[in-house]
């Protein structure tokens, strides 16, 4: 959340800028630290909340109440929740400077072991969360080996979480013979049916993930480290930061949250399969992207992330309820990754000519 | 050193009145500069004065809002860089813009390759471009290398090669020196001498004083986007008149004097032994409380990686370090950094700074998670802590909300300094404290390290400006080729003594 | 950015799963009538079914097409409901992600449309919101990948795998007319799915009746550089056959390009799935093609069929039965130089 400064502050002489802090105490410091959160989100969001109102009022023109009604709205989120969280543990790993390209086959893979026979046994004698617990666990330990790989094994990130990608996939296609396993834990898929206040299981997880994960990046020395890490990594070192540990967690971090996506997915589907999150880590990238966080490193921003989900989610909606095609709808998500992207560099660049 | 033959009085650039507008400032506010044939002229001014933005005009990547520039006494237009090539003004950026995949010839002609029907003509090129280095007295560099294979020095001799090949008279050099050592530096002047004898003029940029004084005809000097002081003889001008210009404050540029040493301060860092495979071999010195230990030597003389051992950046092959009779653990930035051991590295941009972050996080880089409560964040404690430093080391802009990345040279390194003075250390490395920094800045800077051995902070330095060196050390050590080749008192050695004992030691 | 390449991808998962939906439904065209199994359920023509009757608003969803047959599917399912008055389709072009399609399903309950008909990309993890949509009082059709819960589906329209391996081995068991010792050769598809197993099964069944065995077998993956890459292989093993079976007729086409560089004629092929590229080689009777296996490629329009009846509480005429049947599945013709017209018009283009 950096604000840059402007040229006309610049130019305070030095003398003057002492006497007006001195003067007015602290509330100029609390001026500015409420003005600041505030600027800074409008002003980055601010497209992405233009783009999102754009799709919605295309959608609302040519679909009508169907559109706009509470069912499509939901209807949306769970379609966005799969992907929602894992784009923010993909935000992380993008913030700190790395790429995650396994998570879409980690999903897979999560959802497949959390429902073999033996868990779903397990499940059924002792507890439903057995197989959320078994999820996560993969999840969590797929990550910790791209960021062991990544951090200690001085594998390039694109490289060893390419390799988890195809290995992962594999490996559920293996563990399920390349069938389809069914959910046969009542209680399970139960609490999939659950919608406190009227809003889908699936809808809440997405909400708690986002809200845990704005407040990790923004708001603990976890996120300050990872804006640390990605901005500049030598200058973190040397400050006396663990670059190597922290980058360990943000994959850590980021298998996590596809585990967790890998138990929605099985709360949604009801069966686990190997082909569950196909190319999903495609769509999260595009997602963070879009979103604002830059693909160097160094600038993250989870507000972003869930606008460039619902961004993609909403269109596709749209598209959907206007019969268009899945092609039509690529074509678009392309222009629209393309553009998101153009003007950010504009951003950065402009940015950049305050000196 | 300046005869008077070589430059004759017939101006060959003139640059009258120049403004230039950007949204929300105006960095250029009227600029006049008269340059003549084969002289060195020199452009002084601290960062922010406009020197950059005067030498983009010049080279016709910005145009002017207002103002006349005329070569050979009529006026011209640079629309483009291009038409600056064309017009004879060529300009060797900073950032040396040289293609490193490509060879000496390419780079050369690169834009305007010798070429007839479409095809290069290689051959033509390969000639010219050995004909274009012996002109600088480069006959050893092959057209056909690759330029990334060259050092930062042979890039530059590519990147003058280029203003050669464009038949420039009037070339830019925006401060050619920052990436050389000395010696290297003696062999620019050499190839400036040997251009402006052919009635090159040469616009040099540069921080360092005692090379204008060395390399320079003339002065012109800006500030706050105006000529202050145009046409100064630079063998004369005295020093503090110059600061003077520049400033606008009268700043006492000689390092501050310290008090000696107390003869009972204890030790607190010690080096024993140390030795890093490839880079230097067994260094052993120690600093005590408040005392400043400077480190002499060429670059590659292994002075930059003690420091980066020492701190745990680097894993030593053998030796120890202590911080107050506790051994730090080897090849551990954290264990140094709890043990009371600062860097302020070498490259501030690169390895220490969040660019696209405020000031106030870098600040607080070291000890954000040590004011966290249970791992969130306290940001108003961060904020105040980084407001009395900027304060107290007089930062500005003063504002904590600012990128670093705006800030100018002397600026960042004060924000590194500031790091380490919140954390609190007893140890301070400092390497390359005064580079790219201006006048004005650097004295303050060595007000900074004079206040912390005050208060029995030890302070190693590294500076590849020896004067520097002996000027803020108690006690230094020479190193040529990885070795301590000298220990002693900073008070009784001289630079010429120090590079006497360097080329010694790299005989040996 | 990422859909063409999903698409590519998923080329080899999705022909794979294309496959498994081949159905032999021959029955829109009022000629044929075929009688002799339990599956085949003609809607003759002119019964009155056709006559139009209340507005029907039908959700279609169906996995990508990335297979010659999947294209059909769609294509065949759109026509049929063009030739109706009383159908509205509301189409949804589905990916092959889960995820998306279980929207899509969501999207036509919100919607309230009057039946679904509905090819799954997985049909376990489709069955939860077909159930929700049989709930909201929706008629859902499944179509040829089963669901996981027959109470999710009032009628489910399937192909038979199994089927196509009989014929298939029936047809050879005729042609080499019991020679001792034959040589015969399949090339499968993605051998780890269950309807490739099922045809190997049935292939290897029949074949049995009349004392053969496959001698060589390879497995492609329903591409058409898999099976030329395959059949290279195969022939190279292989320096003499007498027959050859080959799974799909998209690979086909690889596997025809590799038969062609090896220069070898001494055997006959017979295809799987009944492209409209096959059946013309079969009409014009000049490659080693001899014979093709339909899997129907029109069972999604039968599914727009018979989603129509059931909304408007009509029977299948030609049965005695008031109500239409749970579950029908289609029949796998041989088609051959003699009765290959008959089948033309309903081939898909690959």
């Amino acid at each position: 959340m950096s604000e840059h400064g402007t040229p006309a502050s610049a130019r305070v002489p030095a003398a003057d800028e002492t006497a007006r802090i001195e003067g007015s105490g602290g509330k100029t410091a609390v001026d500015r630290r409420m003005r600041n959160p505030l600027r800074g989100a409008a002003g980055r969001n601010l497209g992405l909340v233009i783009a999102l109102l754009l799709v919605c009022l295309v959608g609302f023109v040519t679909a009508g109440e169907r559109f706009a009604s509470f069912d499509n709205l939901m209807t949306i989120l769970r379609l966005a929740a799969v992907l929602g969280v894992i784009s923010i543990g993909m935000t992380f790993v993008i913030t700190g400077g790395g790429i995650d390209l396994s998570v879409g086959s980690v999903i897979g893979l999560s959802s497949v072991w959390a429902s073999t026979l033996a868990t779903q046994t397990m499940a059924n004698d002792f507890h439903w969360s057995v197989m959320v617990f078994t999820a996560l666990a993969v999840g969590l330990g797929a990550g910790v080996v791209n960021g062991v790989l990544i951090a200690y094994g001085r594998v390039v990130a694109f490289i060893a979480t390419l390799a988890m990608m195809v290995a992962a996939r594999g490996l559920a296609e293996m563990i399920a013979n390349r069938q389809t396993q069914v959910v046969r834990v009542p209680a399970f898929s139960d609490v999939f049916r659950l919608a406190p206040l009227g809003i889908p299981m699936l809808v809440w997880i997405f909400a708690v993930v986002a809200v845990v994960g704005w407040v990790l990046l923004n708001r603990t020395t976890f996120g300050r480290r990872t804006v640390a890490v990605g901005g500049n990594p030598e200058a973190a070192r040397l400050a006396g930061i663990n670059v190597k540990r922290h980058t360990m967690y943000l994959y850590a971090l980021s298998g996590l949250a596809a585990g967790i996506g890998g138990v929605m997915m099985l709360g949604r589907t009801t069966a686990g399969s190997s082909t569950n999150g196909l190319y999903y880590e495609l769509d999260a990238i595009a997602a963070v992207v879009v979103g604002g966080t830059l693909l160097a490193g160094g600038r993250g921003t989870i507000v972003g992330t869930v606008l460039g989900v619902l961004i993609f989610t909403t269109l596709t909606n749209v598209f959907t309820q206007n019969n268009l095609s899945i092609s039509a709808q690529a074509v678009a998500k392309g222009v629209i990754i393309v553009v998101a992207v153009i003007l950010q560099q504009r951003i950065a660049e402009r940015s950049r000519a305050v000196t | 050193m300046v005869t008077d033959d070589r430059s004759t009085d017939r101006p060959i650039l003139q640059m009258r009145g120049i403004v230039k507008q950007f949204p929300g400032a105006r960095a250029l506010d009227g600029v006049d500069l008269e340059v003549r044939a084969g002289e060195v002229h020199c452009l002084l001014g601290q960062n922010g004065a406009g020197k950059s933005t005067l030498i983009k005009v010049l080279a016709g990547a910005h145009q002017p809002d207002e103002g006349q520039i005329l070569l050979d006494g009529s006026p011209v237009t640079i629309a483009h860089p291009v038409a600056g090539l064309k017009l004879g003004v060529a300009t060797m950026y900073q950032e040396l813009d040289v293609v490193d995949g490509l060879s000496v010839a390419e780079n050369l002609y690169l834009g305007h390759e010798l070429a007839s029907g479409g095809f290069t003509q290689r051959r033509a090129a390969t000639q010219r471009t050995r004909e274009i280095l012996r002109r600088l007295g480069h006959p050893d560099i092959s057209p056909h290398r690759e330029v990334g294979s060259l050092s930062a020095a042979g890039k530059q001799i590519v990147s003058m090669g280029r203003a050669l090949s464009h038949d420039a008279r009037v070339i830019v050099m925006d401060e050619p020196s920052a990436v050389l050592d000395s010696e290297e530096v003696a062999n620019l002047f050499r190839v400036v001498r040997e251009l402006t004898s052919q009635g090159v003029a040469v616009v040099y940029i540069s921080h360092r004083l005692e090379e204008i004084r060395q390399i320079g005809d003339r002065i012109t000097v800006l500030k706050d986007g105006r000529t202050v002081a145009g046409g100064l003889p630079a063998a004369s001008t005295p020093t503090a008149e110059l600061i003077r210009l520049m400033t606008g404050r009268t700043v006492e540029y000689a390092i501050p004097r310290r008090p000696p040493v107390a003869a009972d301060a204890p030790t607190v860092l010690k080096v024993e032994g140390l030795s890093l495979r490839g880079e230097f071999t067994d260094v052993s010195f120690d600093v005590r409380a408040g005392e400043v230990v400077g480190l002499a030597g060429l670059v590659g003389s292994g002075r930059s990686e003690i420091l980066e051992t020492v701190f745990g950046a680097r894993r030593a092959t053998t030796g120890t370090v202590g911080v107050d009779g506790r051994a730090v653990r080897a090849g551990s930035v954290g264990a140094a950094v709890r043990a009371g051991i600062g860097l302020c590295p070498e490259e501030r941009k690169s390895q220490g700074l969040l660019l696209d972050e405020p000031v106030y996080r870098n600040i607080t880089l070291s000890t954000f998670a040590r004011t966290a409560n249970a791992s969130f964040l306290d940001e108003p404690t961060e904020r105040r802590t980084a407001r009395e430093q900027i304060e107290a080391l007089d930062l500005r802009p003063s504002d904590p909300d600012r990128t670093a990345r705006t800030l100018s040279g002397g600026n960042q390194q004060k924000v590194l300094l500031a790091r380490w003075l919140v954390h609190g250390c007893r140890v301070l490395l400092l390497d390359e404290p005064t580079r790219g920094v201006d006048v004005g800045a650097r004295a303050e800077i060595y007000g900074i390290v004079a206040q912390l051995t005050a208060q029995g902070v030890a302070v190693v330095v590294v500076s590849s400006e020896i004067e520097e060196v002996l000027g803020l050390s108690d006690r230094v050590l020479v190193l040529s080729e990885g070795r301590v080749v000298h220990t002693g008192p900073a008070s009784a050695i001289d630079e010429h003594r120090v590079l006497d004992l360097v080329m010694e030691g790299s005989a040996a | 950015m990422s859909a063409p390449l999903r698409r590519r991808w998923l080329a080899v998962a999705g022909t794979a799963a294309a496959l498994a939906l081949v159905v032999g439904c021959t029955s829109n065209t009022p000629e044929d009538t075929s009688d002799d199994s339990t599956g085949a359920a003609p809607v003759a023509a002119g019964s009155g079914n056709d006559e139009p009757g209340d507005t029907v608003t039908i959700g279609f969803s169906a996995p990508a097409a990335d297979h010659g047959w999947m294209g059909a599917i769609t294509k065949s399912a759109v026509a049929e409901a063009e030739k109706y008055s009383d159908v509205e389709l509301v189409q949804a072009e589905a990916t092959n992600d889960v995820n998306l399609q279980i929207s899509q399903i969501e999207q036509f309950i919100n919607d309230g449309v009057d039946a679904i008909v509905l090819l799954p990309f997985d049909g376990a993890a489709l069955t939860e919101v077909a159930t929700q949509a049989m709930q909201a009082g929706i008629v859902v059709v499944n179509v040829d990948r089963e669901f996981d819960d027959p109470n999710a589906a009032r009628t489910t329209v399937l192909g038979d795998n199994y089927g196509m391996g009989v014929s298939a081995g029936h047809y050879i068991c005729e042609q080499l007319g019991g020679t001792a010792g034959a040589k015969v050769a399949e090339i499968a598809g993605i051998d780890s799915l269950p309807l490739t197993q099922d045809r190997s099964r049935g292939f290897s069944d029949a074949l049995g009746e009349c004392g053969l065995e496959v001698s060589n077998r390879v497995a492609a993956d329903f591409t058409v550089q898999g099976g030329e890459a395959a059949a290279a292989n195969l022939l190279q093993a292989a320096p003499e056959l007498d027959a050859i079976w080959n799974h799909d007729d998209d690979q086909g086409v690889g596997v025809l390009a590799a038969i062609e560089n090896a220069g070898r004629d001494e055997f006959f092929m017979v295809g799987g799935a009944g492209s409209k590229n096959v059946m013309d080689a079969i009409k014009a009777d000049n490659t080693v093609l001899k014979a093709t296996v339909i899997y129907p490629s029109t069972q999604a329009a039968d599914g727009i069929k018979l989603a129509r009846l059931l909304v408007q509480g009509k029977s299948m005429s030609d049965l005695v039965e008031v109500e239409v049947p749970r579950t029908i599945q289609l029949y796998a013709p041989v088609v051959t130089k003699e009765n290959v017209d008959r089948y033309l018009p309903t081939a898909f283009e690959s």
